[in-house]
């Protein structure tokens, strides 16, 4: 059997624990956290909801709360990042509840990867990057939830199960059911 | 007897390898997955590729900026306390008794001043 290599220990103090604590003790210094994390909530919005306006709304609904219940955050087992990534959770899922219909339209306004300098070659990244993007699409909500938390927002598996309400577990096992699902929509030749 | 990892938790730590910068190749081979894993994370790496941050627009982070910083000041307080007609009232009785409470002392004051005043012109 291959020797494996010790799991990754998650890190039991919160990088963002500083700054939690001097937003608690003044709201003021909220802004350091804000600056940190709106582009990675604003892109967990924008990949599940597919439109820059209602990801703005989503965004704009998610730090206020935080901000209004940043005195009652305590970092017991749940780092501030997976806090504030279940309060944008939880206003993604208002949106999706209360959209007439669920919006299968591909994306506007996402960026293309730029792999190259060969034009040729960064077309077909373009090109392999709205189909992967598409295939996604396809999945279940919880198995976008997992992917775009994991790949956009860079979560481990243990933070977003504390955003989802699962077990690290649970989500690891969507996590490869998801690839797997993926990896049929797109075909293995590719 | 030490339990072997799972597929999915050995998925996870390749996943998590390359997180951490390793190419997909070699923390699929790193985290002990065949050649199927390693089709899966390979396929994991296009997906990240394929989904880059979009831009915020530098508009809306403003104006979000400023309604976070206003939401901020102390003046919140009173908005916090508007929102409920409980909080309200609470928030009204409390003001109401320091108020009494700051009028009694200072007729208190008042008083003593007046009358060790009356003791002195005496």
């Amino acid at each position: 059997m291959t020797d494996l290599p010790a799991p990754r220990a998650v890190p039991t103090v919160d990088p963002d624990r500083d700054d939690v604590r001097a937003a608690q003790a003044d709201r003021a210094a909220f802004g350091a956290l804000y600056r940190r994390y709106l582009d990675r909530v604003y892109g967990y919005a924008f990949y599940l909801l597919g439109d820059h306006h209602d990801a703005e709304d989503a965004t704009e609904r998610t730090f206020l709360a935080a901000l209004g219940a940043i005195e009652r955050f305590r970092d017991e087992g749940a780092t501030f990042r997976s806090w504030l990534f279940t309060i944008a959770h939880n206003q993604i899922a208002n949106a999706l509840r209360s959209r007439a219909r669920r919006r299968t339209a591909p994306l506007d306004g996402v960026p293309e990867p730029v792999a190259d300098v060969d034009p040729g070659r960064e077309a077909g990244a373009a090109e392999d990057a709205r189909r992967v993007r598409s295939a996604l699409a396809e999945l279940s909500e919880d198995r976008r939830q997992v992917v775009v938390l994991r790949f956009v927002d860079g979560l481990s598996a243990r933070e977003i199960g504390a955003v989802l309400g699962r077990s690290e577990g649970a989500v690891r096992v969507l996590q490869h059911r998801a690839l797997r699902e993926l990896s049929g929509i797109l075909g293995v030749e590719d | 007897m030490q339990q072997i990892p799972s597929v999915a938790e050995r998925l996870d730590r390749a996943l998590e390898q390359m997180g951490a910068g390793a190419r997909p190749a070699v923390a699929a081979a790193t985290a002990g997955l065949d050649e199927d894993g390693r089709a899966l994370v390979e396929l994991a790496d296009r997906v990240r590729s394929a989904h880059l941050m979009p831009a915020v627009a530098p508009r809306f982070e403003a104006r979000l900026g400023a309604r976070l910083s206003d939401a901020a000041t102390p003046r919140d307080a009173m908005a916090w306390a508007l929102r409920h007609p409980g909080r309200l009232i609470v928030t009204g009785a409390v003001g109401s008794a320091v108020g009494v409470g700051v009028t009694a002392y200072a007729v208190w004051r008042s008083s003593r001043r007046t009358h060790s005043g009356r003791i002195l012109h005496r």
